[in-house]
């Protein structure tokens, strides 16, 4: 391996692991607040670039449809709450309005914005039709919820946008050299986006009252209620905030490597285990996670690639294994 | 007048009921799950001949494909392959659309004595006949047969290395097989073999890898548009040779999503996929066109897909063995008839399908010639153009 | 119950008479989803980790038995063993490396792992035909009868069924299964009453592991044709699933999972074509939204909303003698001879200083009391005494012998029983098994022997001697009530329950009184009075200050984790020091 390959190597491994640390971040944020592990996060990635690959096309994207259908089943479950149902009933309206100017010639940066706006109510919308009808469930149990949501929403992707990729087109086309590494002009754009999604999330929830206020609600939701938290609301704000991330991740990160129903798993896995070694609650070791898994990666599919998953994962365990020294000893854990 | 009305009613019944049972075709294919792009437009095939069939009958009888998926999975498959010999009595198992889920179908057919088809690419399904196999027949192309057309392709355009990357499943293991066994027997150096997921967004390592090694081809062992990648990221790093894809990229998808990247690309496929491009006397240009018109007037323009025309074909064979069966059995004695079929399926001969002209026999279960089964294409300004044929 | 089980027996065995022969394939898949969701009972139902690889152990089983059978044509009743052989070998391996992680990094090297065997399995062409697989397996005979059809191998697959349901009763309810429940809840309060948690870990994982190798080895041989993907992360989701939506915490839940899941993919394939036409593909869709709406409505799964509706059998009160009497280890302590002492003890917490340079004794049949402030660093004694933590520097000796810095459970071997500020308790189980795990290192049986149900007898001296405990602090007649549904009194009398049926020699009591009303004091007080009497050491720490004078031999003053004043109840309330400590400067 010579200094040229070992710095595309590098690059590579460095968007990869951009990639994930995206992911993660989401994770991260919505276990933090809700204690759930967002499983479907991979399909609400690939959603707004599939919706506006088809908008593009001048289709009518399916997920208009389950955002909208989302909307009008959250509206019925708080009827009673008549201007929030009706507010929610007039979005629902509007999505599908955006959906049908996205389709019917909107320019393109225009169906952009859509795109994305088509899929951001699936998130709070998410949380309270599923998670939020059951807030004293364990994480084992929030976990196998959310691996249901995720087969639902993967095959309603195979069903909207069947088994073949889209490849929308970049923000910023054209390629940019870093020393002698040819790389993408779209890359930086990610890499701005997770360095300022990171920080902002950390700022958010270190800093701020309100950030500090979602964080409570996951550890001791009911002492958060008593100081007047609202843990639905919280719910809600961290899941609409995860989705706006991820939904904006898939629109950056699309054109460089293909957006597909499928491929939203495995990615939200690797995310997953970012978030692992990150310990799911400090967004900065999340982030070094990623880049770690990404690197790690590259540098395997470039000596062993039929092993490369299988290398990244064995590794894994031994800085599983160091991370867990590092936290406290004897009854540390609930579940 | 209400008797008038009971009275037809009654007739009609009793006219309805003496019409024959329907011919049960139990159908496995994977339409989700990884093989996807492959199971939908198989599916659909089905569903398209079913109409078909019926407009006319089989010998009288209506024909009813059960048609189940997989999801890809081999536990899946061998379930509702079970499923449908043992609760619908089905007279034949048509598919499943992947090798490994195909393979595991066997056992439970020979166990069963139903005659199968699968629509899978590998020879392990077929070869050797024995006593389980005896069953089995097939008819998509081997991986051997495609892989020997490749190789003649290269050797006529003096390749004298050639790397490989491809899946990190049954269909890129058995590219790898049974393409370096041909580059081998040709006289072609193999200098890297590598692997890939569907699901990854990179391959710069792999590729890397490759351009090290310095090949004057490369082939790409994948199905539908994730094996833009690997070409793509080819392009990008500057490659110059020649680039190989198989036919599993042979739908308009790939097309869609490679754009410029596959611009000249090489591959060789069935006749069914350059149809309009056949010479005038190539046995499957009618059947092709045949199936292609009927497809796009049920799916849309540009809709069809070459592994559609794989279970075309089944069909194909399967109609007029019924037809022939059913002179001398009845599907009343289930397992009599079953043995029957399996019979006059084994006793194909020259049926010209899309794909090429099937002839069965007791050591063969795949029955094609290379020579009207193979075609190497090319892209060329974002179309499929067929450059030679092996005729 | 009984003859509830009997009848669901009889229809087992009857099943192939009169079910259609796919019913008869899909129970066969019923079976091994069982088997595995079994271990996932075990582990994490019972002992509360999450593994997300159980099917990678059901791979390493199918692919031994695979390679062996057709490569080397061994009988597949030797490849079994072999097979399992391979699964526990991985276990060890991978269990000895994840038991010890904590909370979240768990279940990840669970996944780690199953990706990893995944990706080998399939790449590793050469020895396991890669992703194509193996064809060919033979049949498991006896005696020259092949199993081939779905019929025979259903009762080959049942008989294992049952027969790990039958084991995984007994360990339930068995000093093993306890521990184990214990470590899930409260791996301190489990650690200090003689549980040594990570081999007890390292056991279940190995049996988990054991039950999926058997399950790995029917699915082999049933289909006789193994690749990887049957061995995915898909798949141990899927059985987490099963055993999640059926109730993981119990047998017969995740046999109501294994079937449910099983049924539910076929039901929806026969279902959804008719309503929504063949074109479309959704059965992956109906099958994720079941599973929500199961989940949303039955968290805990399934079959704790059955088991409202069966009878449920009326427990009997152990009879029996009661553990024969606990071996003293160590020395023979006369009365009133020093049994405990603590000497020169520190515990530094970073920067705080929790307890410094405290000095003192405890003597054989005294009722010694601590007291002090809050924050003084009475806790903080304890836990030093009873090992939970260690020491920055000082010792602590029991009977002439240093103990500081041991494991908890070792300390508690020795001889020291103890309670809890807050109640450590076990809410699921019944307070009668709470009590009963105070006897567990008075016990023997290993893992083994629970499951085959060879220590009835030492099981029923043990309940015997809990119950007899309860007795003691009079809490008998809740003995099968859920521990969960006490107040706060009886927690702390169950708390002490449990530590007496250990027969410690030592007793340390953590605020026994806070929360009790004044009845209930009194009660305590007498209490403590009578195991006094029958030679029981206690070291008491309390807020309240007239039980504690009135009760205790001598008392210990502690401030600010320092020794203030030791003496007689009369001594420490005249002295000067303590009332500055208590009440301020003016006072005095």
């Amino acid at each position: 391996m010579d200094w040229t390959i070992f710095s595309f190597l590098l690059a590579d491994g460095l968007q990869n692991g951009t990639i994930y640390a995206l992911l993660a971040l989401c994770l991260v944020l919505v276990f933090a607040v809700t204690r759930v592990i967002l499983v479907p996060l991979g399909e609400l990635l690939m959603f707004a670039p599939l919706s506006y690959a088809l908008l593009l096309q001048g289709q009518f994207p399916g997920t208009a449809w389950l955002s909208a259908a989302m909307l009008v089943a959250w509206a019925l479950l708080d009827r009673n709450r008549l201007r929030l149902a009706l507010a929610l009933l007039l979005l629902a309206g509007v999505v599908l309005g955006l959906a049908y100017w996205g389709s019917h010639g909107a320019p393109g940066w225009v169906a952009w914005l859509l795109a994305v706006l088509i899929v951001l109510p699936m998130g709070p919308a998410t949380y309270r039709l599923f998670f939020e009808p059951l807030p004293h469930g364990t994480v084992l149990v929030y976990l196998i919820l959310a691996v249901g949501l995720h087969f639902v929403y993967q095959g309603l992707g195979l069903v909207f946008f069947g088994p073949e990729q889209y490849r929308p087109p970049a923000l910023l086309s054209g390629e940019a050299s870093l020393g002698t590494v040819p790389l993408p002009r779209q890359v930086f754009v990610v890499y701005a986006f997770a360095f300022l999604a990171m920080l902002g999330l950390y700022l958010f929830f270190t800093r701020s009252l309100y950030g500090k206020a979602l964080r409570a609600c996951a550890v001791n939701r009911l002492g958060a209620r008593i100081s007047g938290i609202n843990p639905s609301e919280a719910g809600r704000v961290a899941f609409l905030l995860a989705t706006a991330i991820a939904a904006v991740s898939g629109m950056l990160i699309a054109p460089l490597v293909n957006a597909a129903y499928f491929m939203g798993f495995l990615l939200g896995l690797k995310g997953f285990v970012a978030g692992i070694l990150g310990g799911l609650i400090s967004y900065p070791m999340a982030v070094g996670g990623a880049l770690v898994v990404g690197l790690l990666e590259s540098y395997s599919s470039f000596t062993a690639s039929a092993y490369k998953e299988a290398i990244v994962f064995a590794l894994l365990l031994p800085v599983l294994f160091w991370r867990s020294l590092r936290t406290l000893e004897l009854g540390g854990e609930e579940e | 007048m209400k008797r008038w009305f009971f009275l037809l009613v009654a007739a009609l019944g009793l006219a309805l009921s003496q019409q024959p049972a329907p011919l049960k075709i139990g159908v496995v294919v994977s339409a989700t799950g990884p093989a996807a792009s492959l199971g939908i437009p198989e599916k659909n095939t089905f569903l398209l001949l079913e109409e078909e069939a019926n407009k006319r009958g089989v010998a009288g009888h209506r024909v009813q494909f059960i048609i189940l998926d997989d999801a890809s999975d081999t536990t899946q498959a061998v379930r509702s392959t079970r499923k449908l010999i043992q609760e619908d009595g089905v007279l034949a198992i048509i598919g499943t659309t992947t090798t490994p889920a195909s393979l595991g179908m066997i056992d439970v057919v020979a166990e069963a004595k139903v005659p199968m088809i699968s629509l899978a690419a590998s020879k392990a399904i077929i070869a050797p006949v024995d006593a389980k196999r005896t069953w089995v027949f097939k008819t998509p192309q081997t991986e051997e047969l495609m892989a020997r057309a490749i190789v003649a392709d290269m050797k006529e355009r003096g390749v004298k290395s050639v790397a490989y990357i491809g899946f990190n499943d049954a269909y890129g293991e058995g590219w790898w097989t049974f393409f370096s066994q041909e580059a081998k027997e040709g006289g072609i150096n193999v200098v890297a073999s590598e692997r890939y997921a569907r699901t990854d967004t990179s391959v710069t390592g792999q590729i890397l890898k490759i351009i090290a090694a310095r090949p004057d081809a490369v082939l790409v062992g994948a199905s539908g548009t994730p094996a833009v990648l690997p070409q793509r990221t080819l392009n990008e790093r500057g490659y110059k040779g020649l680039i190989y894809q198989t036919h599993g990229v042979a739908n308009p998808d790939f097309l869609r999503v490679g754009g410029k990247d596959v611009e000249g690309t090489l591959l060789p496929a069935g006749p069914i996929l350059v149809a309009e491009q056949l010479p005038a006397g190539f046995p499957s240009k009618r059947p092709s066109l045949d199936y292609i018109t009927r497809y796009e007037t049920k799916f849309g323009i540009g809709s069809y897909s070459t592994f559609g025309a794989h279970a075309y074909d089944a069909w194909l064979i399967l109609r007029p063995a019924l037809e022939r069966a059913l002179k001398n059995a009845s599907p009343d004695n289930l397992a009599a008839f079953r043995a029957a079929l399996r019979d006059e399926l084994e006793a194909t001969k020259n049926v010209v399908a899309s794909h090429g002209v099937f002839s069965f026999s007791k050591e063969d279960h795949l029955g094609l010639r290379f020579q009207d089964t193979a075609v190497m294409v090319q892209v060329q300004n974002g179309r499929w153009k067929l450059v030679r044929t092996f005729r | 119950m009984r003859p509830l089980l009997l009848v669901l027996l009889a229809l087992l065995l009857l099943a192939p008479l009169f079910l259609p022969p796919f019913y008869i394939t899909l129970l066969n898949f019923v079976a091994f989803g069982s088997l595995v969701a079994l271990g996932l009972y075990l582990l994490t139902g019972m002992a509360g980790m999450t593994s997300f690889g159980q099917a990678a152990f059901m791979g390493l089983a199918a692919y031994a038995t695979a390679l062996l059978t057709t490569k080397m044509g061994l009988s597949p009743w030797l490849t079994l063993p072999i097979g399992l052989l391979f699964a526990g070998v991985g276990a060890l391996v991978l269990g000895g490396l994840t038991v010890r992680l904590k909370g979240h990094y768990l279940p990840l090297s669970t996944i780690a792992w199953q990706m990893a065997l995944f990706i080998v399995l399939g790449s590793w062409t050469a020895l396991t035909g890669g992703h194509t697989g193996l064809p060919d397996l033979p049949a498991v005979s006896i005696m020259g009868f092949s199993f081939r059809t779905e019929d025979s191998f259903y009762y080959l697959s049942w008989a294992f069924a049952l027969l790990a349901a039958w084991g995984a009763a007994n360990l339930t309810g068995s000093r093993v299964g306890r521990a184990l429940r214990a470590l899930r809840g409260d791996a301190v309060a489990a650690a200090s009453f003689g549980v040594h948690p990570p081999s007890l870990k390292l056991q279940v994982f190995l049996l988990a592991a054991l039950l999926a190798g058997l399950a790995g080895w029917l699915y082999a041989h049933f289909l006789r044709f193994v690749n990887p993907s049957p061995f995915g992360l898909e798949a141990s989701i899927k059985y987490l699933i099963m055993a999640v939506v059926g109730g993981i915490g119990s047998i017969p839940g995740v046999f109501l999972g294994a079937s449910l899941i099983t049924g539910l993919e076929e039901w929806l394939k026969d279902i959804l074509p008719k309503v929504f036409g063949r074109t479309g593909n959704y059965e992956v869709i109906a099958y994720g939204l079941v599973l929500v709406v199961i989940l949303i409505l039955a968290p805990r799964g399934l079959w704790p909303f059955l088991e409202r509706y069966l009878p449920h059998p009326t427990p009997r009160r152990p009879q029996g003698m009661g553990l024969p009497a606990r071996q003293v280890q160590g020395l023979e302590v006369p009365k009133g001879e020093v049994i405990l002492e603590v000497e020169r003890l520190s515990k530094a917490f970073g920067g705080l200083l929790a307890v410094c340079d405290l000095s003192f004794q405890l003597r054989r049949g005294e009722v010694l009391g601590l007291i002090g402030p809050n924050g003084a660093g009475k806790s903080t004694c304890f836990n030093l005494i009873t090992g939970v933590h260690a020491p920055t520097k000082g010792q602590v000796r029991f009977k002439g012998q240093a103990i500081s810095g041991l494991a908890p459970f070792t300390v508690h071997e020795k001889g020291i029983g103890r309670t809890f500020q807050h109640p450590h308790l076990f809410p699921e189980m019944t307070v009668l098994e709470n009590a009963a795990l105070g006897t567990y290192a008075r016990t023997r049986a290993g893992m083994l022997s629970c499951l085959l149900g060879t220590n009835r007898r030492e099981e029923a001296a043990a309940l015997s001697e809990a119950y007899r405990a309860l007795e003691r602090v009079g809490l008998a007649e809740l003995a099968h009530h859920k521990a969960g549904g006490l107040a706060l009194g009886q927690q702390r009398l169950l708390e002490i329950a449990r530590a007496l049926a250990s027969s410690p020699e030592v007793l340390l009591l953590d605020e026994p009184a806070a929360g009790l009303r004044a009845a209930e004091k009194l009660e305590l007080a007498r209490l403590i009075r009578r195991l006094a009497a029958e030679g029981i050491t206690v070291l008491l720490v309390d807020h309240d200050m007239d039980l504690v004078m009135g009760l205790v031999d001598r008392v210990v003053v502690m401030h600010y984790g320092e020794k203030l004043a030791e003496g007689t109840p009369r001594e420490v309330q005249k002295n000067p020091k303590v009332i500055e400590a208590y009440l301020g400067q003016e006072v005095a």
